[in-house]
C-alpha cells in the first residue's frame, strides 16, 4: 500500500510543480503581488481583486486544494499500515473534508464580495477572513484531535513501546 | 505610573533578563556531557518540552516583523499565522515518534545525527550540518541586532543611558544570551524557553485585550476602516495576493517539520507517549501567543489609514508605535520583556544547534569521530558562533546588509525546502535514498542563493524559498526513485517499521 501511496503523493507534487509553473507564466496585472499604498509610504495595498483573480485564481485554488491532500497523505503516510483502519482513514478523509469546505468558503465568499461589494460581518471579520482565521484553526485542531485522541490506536499502541523496547534490547547486545 | 514608563519597562527587561541568568546557574550543575548539552539527556517532561517547541516556533519575527508585515499587506500575513494548527498537527505526525526513536537507538544529538543513521551517509550529514551552521549564521545575526536596536531604542530615553552606542547594546544583549547557553547548554535553553512562553503568552492575551478597546468598536470597527480604505487588504489573500497567500501558508506550514530548532526539541522528551500531549499544548501556547501578532497589525494599519496616527517610517514600528498609543507603562514592560523572550528562545536554539553542527557532526563527517571532550568545545563554539554572529549583525548595520540578507535568505524557507523532504519524509518512506536526500538539499541551497544574489523577483510573488520547496520535493521523489532501493541498517528498518 505505501508503494501507490507514495506514488500518488508524488503524483500531487508533480501536480503542484506543473501549476506552480503554469502560475509563474500566467501574465501577470500591476497588482499582481500588491502595489503601493496611494497616500502611506511603506503600506501595500491589493487594489483591483477581480482583475488578479481572473488569470491565475483557478489554478492557485487547485494548488491550494492539492496542498491540502497533500497533507493529509503524509499524515496517512506516516502511520504504520496496520493501523490505517478504516476508522482512522475515515478521520483524515473527514478531516480533508472539512479543510477544502472551509477554503472553498475562503475563496467563494470573497469571490461574492468581489461581485457584490457587500459582506457579512462574524466576530470582527468579513465573513471570508473570518473563515479564513477560525476556519483553519478549526480544521487543524481536527488534525490534533486525531493524533492526540487517537494516539494509543494510531501512533504508538503500548504493544509499539514493548516492540520499540525490545528492538533497544537488541541494538545494544549487537553492539556489545 | 505613565511618569515612570521608561523605567517600568526597563525594569521588566531587567528582571526577565535576571531570571535567564538564574536559570543558566542553575542549569549548569545539571549539565555534565554533551548528551546533557545538545539534548538535555532526554530527560524533559510533556510542559517543558511544550513550551520550548512553540517559544522555539515564534521568534523575534513574531513579535516584529508579524505585525508589521499585517501593517504593510493587510490579511496576506494571517496565512503564516492561522496555518500553525495544520502545521503543528502534521509536524508530530510526521516526525515527533520516529526522531525521538531513532535518537535513544542509535544516541543522536542533532539532525545531522538523524539524518546520518536514517541514510547510513556521511555525506549527507555533511550537508545538512553546512546548512544549519548557515542557517544558524543567518538568524543569529538578524535576531541579535534586532534584539540591539529594541533595547538601544529603550535605553536611549533614560537619562542613565541616553547615549549607549549599538555595540554596547549588542555586547549587553548578547552576554545574556550567551551566558546561560554556555553554562547550561540546552538544559538552560528549555527552562528558559519555559519563562519565554509563559511571558509570551500573557503579553498575547494583554495585547489582545487591549487592540480590541483599541477602537470604540473593537476589532470590527478597526476591519471596517481597513476594507474602506483597500478592501483587498481586509480579505483573505490581502495586499500581497492569493499566490503569495498560499506559498506562505505552504512555506510556513508544512515546512514546520523541517525547522531544525523546533524538532530537535522533540528528541528531547523522557516519555514517547507525552507527544499526545506535547502536540495540543505547544499549539495552545503558540496561539496564544500569535494573537499579538494579527492584533497589533490590525489595529495599527486602522489607526494610520483611519487618521488616528502618523504613517510609520517602516512597517517594523508597528509593535513599539502600538505600544506607546494604547499600552499602559506595565503592559509595555511585559510586551517588551516578552519581545526579547522570543528572540532570546530562538537564538538559543539556535546557538544549540550550531554548536552541535560544528563541533560534533562536521568532524563526525569529514574524519568519522568527534572531538575530544565535546562539552568543552561545545561551549567555546557557542562563545565563536554568537561572537560571528554578532559581528555580522555590526556589519550588517554600520557597513553593508548584503551578508546578512544573504544568510538570513538561509532562514525558514531553507530550511523548509532543504530538510523537510530529507527528515519527515525520509523518517517514513524506507525507499527514500541518499541520492534523493542529497538532490533535494543541494537544490534548495542552490535556488534559495540564486534567487538571493542575483535579486530575481518571481512573478505573482511567488517567493524563491515556495519555488525552492517544490523543486526540492520533486527531486528527492524522482532521485528516490530513480536510483536503486537502499538497504537500511537493520535497526533502522525496524524502527520504521513500528
Amino acid at each position: 500500500m505505501d508503494r501507490t501511496l507514495v506514488a500518488v503523493i508524488f503524483a500531487v507534487v508533480l501536480a503542484m510543480a506543473a501549476l506552480l509553473l503554469l502560475i509563474g507564466f500566467a501574465e501577470a496585472p500591476a497588482n499582481a503581488a500588491g502595489v503601493s499604498h496611494a497616500e502611506i509610504a511603506a503600506m501595500q495595498a491589493g487594489g483591483d481583486g477581480a482583475a488578479r483573480l481572473e488569470t491565475v485564481g483557478g489554478y492557485a485554488f487547485a494548488f491550494h486544494s492539492l496542498l491540502l491532500l497533500f497533507t493529509i497523505l503524509l499524515c496517512v503516510l506516516s502511520v504504520n499500515r496496520a493501523k490505517r483502519t478504516s476508522v482512522f482513514l475515515g478521520w483524515m478523509a473527514l478531516t480533508f473534508a472539512v479543510n477544502m469546505l472551509v477554503w472553498r468558503q475562503i475563496y467563494w465568499q470573497h469571490q461574492v464580495f468581489l461581485e457584490s461589494g457587500e459582506t457579512g460581518w462574524l466576530l470582527g471579520f468579513p465573513t471570508a477572513t473570518a473563515w479564513q482565521i477560525y476556519g483553519i484553526w478549526f480544521a487543524g485542531v481536527l488534525l490534533i484531535a486525531v493524533y492526540s485522541a487517537g494516539f494509543r490506536r494510531y501512533v504508538l499502541s503500548e504493544e509499539d513501546e514493548r516492540r520499540f523496547e525490545e528492538l533497544l534490547q537488541e541494538f545494544r547486545e549487537s553492539r556489545e | 505610573m505613565e511618569a515612570y514608563r521608561q523605567e517600568i519597562i526597563l525594569g521588566a527587561i531587567v528582571l526577565y533578563m535576571a531570571l535567564c541568568v538564574t536559570i543558566g546557574l542553575w542549569s549548569m550543575g545539571r549539565t555534565r556531557n554533551a548528551g546533557d548539552f545538545f539534548i538535555a539527556g532526554r530527560s524533559l517532561g510533556p510542559i517543558v518540552v511544550s513550551l520550548a517547541v512553540f517559544a522555539s516556533t515564534l521568534s523575534g519575527f513574531g513579535f516584529v516583523g508579524g505585525p508589521g508585515l499585517v501593517y504593510s499587506v493587510g490579511v496576506s500575513s494571517f496565512w503564516m499565522v492561522v496555518i500553525s494548527a495544520t502545521a503543528f498537527g502534521l509536524g508530530f505526525f510526521l516526525v515527533a515518534k520516529r526522531i525521538r526513536m531513532i535518537a535513544e537507538l542509535r544516541g543522536c544529538m542533532s539532525i545531522p545525527d538523524v539524518i546520518a543513521a536514517r541514510y547510513g551517509s556521511e555525506l549527507a550529514r555533511l550537508l545538512v550540518a553546512i546548512t544549519i551552521v548557515l542557517g544558524v549564521l543567518g538568524y543569529l545575526a538578524t535576531q541579535i541586532l534586532a534584539m540591539s536596536v529594541v533595547m538601544q531604542a529603550i535605553l536611549a530615553d533614560t537619562e542613565m543611558f541616553a547615549d549607549i552606542s549599538l555595540l554596547g547594546c549588542v555586547v549587553l544583549s548578547s552576554t545574556v544570551l550567551v551566558f546561560y547557553c554556555v553554562t547550561g547548554g540546552v538544559i538552560a535553553s528549555v527552562y528558559t524557553d519555559v519563562l519565554q512562553g509563559l511571558v509570551m503568552m500573557v503579553a498575547g492575551f494583554l495585547i489582545l485585550i487591549t487592540a480590541m478597546q483599541a477602537f470604540d468598536g473593537g476589532l470590527r470597527e478597526a476591519s471596517e476602516i481597513v476594507l474602506a480604505d483597500d478592501s483587498e487588504s481586509m480579505m483573505p489573500f490581502g495586499a500581497a495576493g492569493i499566490v503569495t497567500s498560499v506559498g506562505w501558508f505552504f512555506v510556513f506550514g508544512i515546512g514546520l517539520a523541517g525547522q531544525p530548532h523546533i524538532v530537535t526539541k522533540m528528541m528531547m522528551n523522557k516519555k514517547l507517549a507525552d507527544n499526545r500531549a506535547v502536540l495540543p499544548l505547544s499549539l495552545l501556547g503558540y496561539i496564544v501567543s500569535a494573537l499579538l501578532w494579527i492584533s497589533i497589525g490590525l489595529v495599527m494599519r486602522a489607526a494610520v489609514v483611519g487618521g488616528g496616527a502618523e504613517p510609520l517610517a517602516q512597517p517594523d514600528d508597528a509593535a513599539s508605535t502600538f505600544l506607546a498609543m494604547f499600552a499602559n507603562p506595565l503592559l509595555a514592560g511585559i510586551v517588551f520583556a516578552a519581545l526579547f523572550a522570543a528572540i532570546m528562545s530562538t537564538s538559543d536554539a539556535f546557538l544549540n544547534i550550531g554548536a552541535a553542527a560544528i563541533i560534533h557532526d562536521i568532524p563526525r563527517a569529514l574524519r568519522n569521530r568527534p572531538v575530544n571532550n565535546e562539552l568543552f568545545w561545545a561551549r567555546v563554539v557557542t562563545v565563536i558562533l554568537a561572537v560571528v554572529a554578532a559581528g555580522f549583525a555590526l556589519f550588517s548595520y554600520y557597513r553593508d546588509a548584503t551578508l546578512v540578507a544573504l544568510l538570513g535568505a538561509f532562514g525558514w524557507s531553507t530550511f523548509a525546502a532543504s530538510l523537510f523532504p530529507v527528515l519527515a519524509i525520509g523518517l517514513n518512506w524506507k525507499r527514500a535514498t541518499t541520492a534523493g536526500a542529497v538532490a533535494a538539499v543541494t537544490s534548495a541551497l542552490l535556488i534559495n542563493f540564486v534567487v538571493q544574489l542575483a535579486g530575481i523577483t518571481l512573478p505573482w510573488g511567488i517567493s524563491g524559498g515556495l519555488a525552492a520547496f517544490v523543486t526540492s520535493l520533486v527531486l528527492f521523489f524522482a532521485v528516490s526513485f530513480a536510483t536503486p532501493q537502499p538497504k537500511l541498517a537493520w535497526d533502522i528498518d525496524r524502527m520504521m517499521d513500528i
